[in-house]
Order: C-alpha cells, then sequence, then structure tokens
C-alpha cells in the first residue's frame, strides 16, 4: 500500500549517492589527472506482495537503484609548469607506480626526486620506467623527458646526452575495470593486465589538471537538488492524502 | 549525508591554496625566493559494489562498480627550483647562481643553511654576510682599504690591495647542491636546511661538475610569474565557491527531509 514512499524513497536514496559522486568530483576540481565519476540508474521490478490468489498476478512496482559509478577518462586540459619534471600525457596510457600494494596507475603528472635520487609521485612512491624505478645522479643537470618516455640528463660537466630510463606507458583493454584507490592511484584487478603503451605521447613541463567540468557538475547538482525536493513534496502530498482519506473516511455523521 | 563532508575537504583544500599562492605574491621581489604549489590527491574510495564481483548466480560480473570517493586531501606543497631571471644591480658583493646549487650560510647556533640568495654585504670585520649578517661558508674576509672586489664564475673573490696594482686571491665562495632539492626546509630569511628528503649536502665548486657558476653584480629574483598566480588565484577561489555551493545543496536535501511528514 506504501508504494509510493518506497519507490520515492529508493530515488531518493540513489539521488543522495549522485550527490555524493558530485561533490567528489568538484572537491578534486583542482587535482592533477583526476577523472570524473558518473552514476548509472537503473530501474528494477519487484512484486510489491506475494499474493497469488488474485484473479489477475498483482502488477509489479518499478523502483530505481544505482547500478554503477564509471569514470569520464576524457582527457583534462593541460598546464604549463615549466617544471621539467611535471609530464602531461597525451593518450590513454597511464603512468606506472610502484607502491608497498603493487602495481598503480596514474594520471597525475606532477613527478619529484626523493633523496636517493628517484623519480617519484608527489606520495613518494616511484614511477616504474621500462626497467624500474628511474634513478638520477647527484651531478645530473638539464633533465629533458622526451615526447616519448626517454629521460635524458647532462651529467656533470658534459655536454652530450646520458640516458637515465624511459617512462613505462601502459594502457588497458578497458579502463572502466580500473579502481580508484584514492591518491590519484588506480589498480587494475584480477586477470586484468596493463599493455604496453606505444601510441599516447608526454609533454614536459605540463601537468594534466582534472578533467572536471564545473558547469556540467554544477547543472547536475542543481537538477538532484531539485529532484530530490519534489519527491519530498510529492511523499509529503501523498501522507496527505491518506490522512484525508482517513479523517473523512472515518467522519460518521451524528 | 556524505557529499557535506565531501564538500568540506574541497573548500579546506582550496583554502590551503590560496594561502600557498597569496605567500608566491607576497615574495614576488624576494631575491631567490622559489615558488610553491599544492598538490591535491583524491583520497579513499568506498567501493559499494566492486567492479568485478558477481552479479548473478549464471556468474554475471559487473562491468563497472559503484565507488564513492571521500574528497580530496593536500599531498604536499612542493616548491618549484626553476631558476629566476638576473638583475643587475652594480653591486661588486651581488652574486646570482646561474644553475645548480645554494650559498652556504653559517647560522648563529653554528649549523648551515643554504640560500640562492645571493645579496652579500661586509661586517665590521671585513667578513662577506648575508643581509641577517650570517657568514658565506667558507669564510672570506675582505681586507681593510681594499678596493676592486672580483668574483669569478667559479667563486674566486680576489681584490686589489693598497699598494699594490694585481689582483690577491683571498676567498672561494663554494656552493652546496642536494639531489632533491625541492626537499629542503625553508626555516624563513630566504634560508633552508637540510632534511632526509633532500639528500645530504654536495658542496662543490661553481661551474664544475653541474654547479652552475656565479654572476657578479646580479641577484636572482623570485622566480614567481605573477600572471600564473592570478589564475590560480582565480581557479582557487571559484573552486571554492563550487565547494560551497555543494554544501548549500547538501544541506537543502536534508532539510527537505526533515521537513517531511511534519
Amino acid at each position: 500500500m506504501e508504494n509510493t514512499l518506497l519507490v520515492g524513497l529508493s530515488r531518493q536514496m540513489t539521488l543522495e549517492r549522485q550527490m555524493d559522486v558530485v561533490a567528489n568530483n568538484v572537491a578534486n576540481i583542482n587535482t592533477n589527472g583526476f577523472k570524473a565519476d558518473r552514476s548509472l540508474f537503473e530501474e528494477y521490478l519487484r512484486s510489491p506482495a506475494h499474493e497469488d490468489n488474485f484473479m489477475r498476478a498483482d502488477r509489479r512496482v518499478s523502483f530505481v537503484h544505482d547500478r554503477a559509478t564509471f569514470h569520464d577518462f576524457a582527457a583534462g586540459p593541460s598546464e604549463q609548469t615549466k617544471n621539467p619534471l611535471d609530464v602531461a600525457i597525451d593518450g590513454n596510457a597511464f603512468l606506472v607506480v610502484q607502491t608497498a600494494a603493487g602495481e598503480r596507475y596514474t594520471r597525475d603528472g606532477g613527478l619529484q626526486i626523493n633523496n636517493q635520487g628517484q623519480l617519484v609521485t608527489a606520495s613518494g612512491d616511484p614511477v616504474l620506467g621500462t626497467s624500474g624505478p628511474i634513478v638520477f645522479q647527484p651531478t645530473d643537470k638539464a633533465i629533458n623527458i622526451a615526447p616519448d618516455g626517454n629521460i635524458t640528463v647532462l651529467e656533470g660537466t658534459g655536454t652530450t646526452d646520458s640516458v637515465r630510463g624511459k617512462l613505462r606507458l601502459v594502457n588497458f583493454a578497458d579502463p572502466q575495470k580500473l579502481v580508484k584507490e584514492g591518491g590519484n592511484l588506480y589498480s587494475a584487478g584480477q586477470g586484468i593486465a596493463a599493455q604496453p603503451d606505444t601510441t599516447s605521447r608526454l609533454r614536459a613541463g605540463f601537468v594534466e589538471k582534472s578533467n572536471v567540468n564545473s558547469v556540467h557538475e554544477m547543472s547536475r547538482m542543481i537538477e538532484i537538488t531539485r529532484t530530490y525536493t519534489q519527491i519530498s513534496a510529492l511523499l509529503q502530498q501523498q501522507q496527505d492524502l491518506h490522512r484525508t482519506a482517513v479523517e473523512k473516511l472515518a467522519d460518521v455523521p451524528a | 549525508m556524505r557529499a557535506l563532508y565531501t564538500a568540506a575537504t574541497g573548500m579546506a583544500a582550496q583554502e590551503l591554496n590560496v594561502q600557498v599562492i597569496s605567500n608566491n605574491i607576497a615574495n614576488m621581489r624576494t631575491t631567490g625566493y622559489k615558488k610553491q604549489r599544492a598538490a591535491f590527491q583524491d583520497l579513499i574510495y568506498d567501493h559499494v559494489r566492486r567492479v568485478g564481483a558477481q552479479a548473478s548466480d549464471q556468474g554475471t560480473i559487473v562491468p563497472v562498480g559503484v565507488d564513492i570517493g571521500g574528497g580530496v586531501k593536500t599531498v604536499g606543497t612542493p616548491r618549484l627550483m626553476g631558476q629566476g631571471t638576473l638583475s643587475p644591480t652594480g653591486n661588486d658583493l651581488d652574486v646570482a647562481i646561474r644553475g645548480e646549487g645554494f650559498f652556504k650560510i653559517q647560522v648563529p647556533d653554528g649549523t648551515f643553511a643554504y640560500t640562492r640568495d645571493g645579496s652579500f654585504m661586509m661586517d665590521a670585520q671585513g667578513r662577506v654576510v648575508t643581509a641577517q649578517g650570517n657568514p658565506v661558508q667558507p669564510t672570506i674576509t675582505i681586507p681593510q682599504n681594499s678596493s676592486q672586489i672580483t668574483i669569478s664564475p667559479q667563486g674566486q673573490v680576489t681584490v686589489v690591495l693598497p699598494g699594490s696594482t694585481t689582483p690577491t686571491l683571498v676567498g672561494q665562495i663554494g656552493l652546496t647542491r642536494f639531489i632533491n632539492k625541492a626537499g629542503l626546509n625553508p626555516i624563513g630569511d630566504n634560508l633552508f636546511t637540510d632534511t632526509p628528503a633532500s639528500g645530504t649536502p654536495q658542496d662543490g665548486v661553481a661551474n664544475t661538475d653541474g654547479f652552475g657558476d656565479l654572476q657578479q653584480a646580479n641577484l636572482e629574483q623570485a622566480n614567481v610569474e605573477v600572471v600564473t598566480e592570478i589564475s590560480d588565484l582565480i581557479a582557487a577561489q571559484r573552486a571554492y565557491e563550487m565547494n560551497a555551493k555543494v554544501v548549500s545543496a547538501a544541506d537543502q536535501m536534508l532539510q527537505s527531509t526533515s521537513n517531511m511528514f511534519r
């Protein structure tokens, strides 16, 4: 009998979760390499009562739930930083990061050098080259990251390039299967193999900004709040209707 | 409602971003200042439904999961150690480093600090000191009444002594470098100290082994680019506003819930 209430609440719950997704996108509007998430909804049908003795079967009631969030892998804008260690990826590739939990993948190209001379992410995890971590010597200068990922330096007073490694770029058959882990990192699930990427190009001295589109997020947010309040009003009306019905029907004339 | 807290992390992050930017702008005329920028990362995700989980008894696999993120955190404020422009001052004791390296300075507690600010002076004993009076290491004393102080690109300090016509070598300005100079600890007064992150200091001679050369009568300007800072400031301010809008939208939703069935 209270189907309106339940259906309405199922929608409100999904809206609340969609709002959480929008909030996370907006919070990460200045996060390098961040990819926005989107919510997907689906209808699911449920019989309101398990009673088969009626002449006609009960009509099934349609609820809604959020089926998934998917990552919007559209490229973010590149910002020039003039920092030779910053790289923006032109294409679908990811950088490979060595973490305590295993290999992780990132689009955040704001790189640093640690006290051992290793090339690391902002959180200090080594970024991997095609043959392990990339290590610089104390006398290296004029670090240059080529579009194909080759890293060269001038050693001491030398005038010819010395190679320090080549950044490993990988991609995935279905990047939607990547799981966001926080810390700008993605992990690949079981049985999902990173494939070497040969088409993407690196741009040194740039970072890829977040691909969150503020106008989209704001309009989505307005839509969510409006829908949510509309459902609240709808449920309120339904409740009033019930109350009036009970009062009217119970009103025995003297 | 989670969105409230998520947006709050966004507001806090942008507030810090504005602080970093305003410090860069405040130091845009500070000799040898190196700008900072805030680096952000997303927080951990709540995997409501994990991708790859089994969706039915028939073995259907969930193609995409439901992941709800918790917001943003500041992972660091790395310093960009890029070269600042050199501006000539005409002052003999002003020295700018063109390339790698820091001047080594002895601070009053006897330890060493490092700086790119080469606006040196002479103290009462003729020692070459920083504007705060801290001596440059190794100590260089300029004899009284000497003239024509010359600092070579390698850091050799020569003067012409009274009654002489040929220059005399009186000292050598050394340079120190770090494998991760972005990991140095700023202590104010344009000084840095070494940290476990910066690696151990490596002393050396300017213009050799990858060290930069010295430019006498020049000072290195801050590497702050005002246009970049202002556009970053606008972006940070807008991002803050948008997070505030999310807070009020989430609040509106909660309000409509609490007003139901009153």
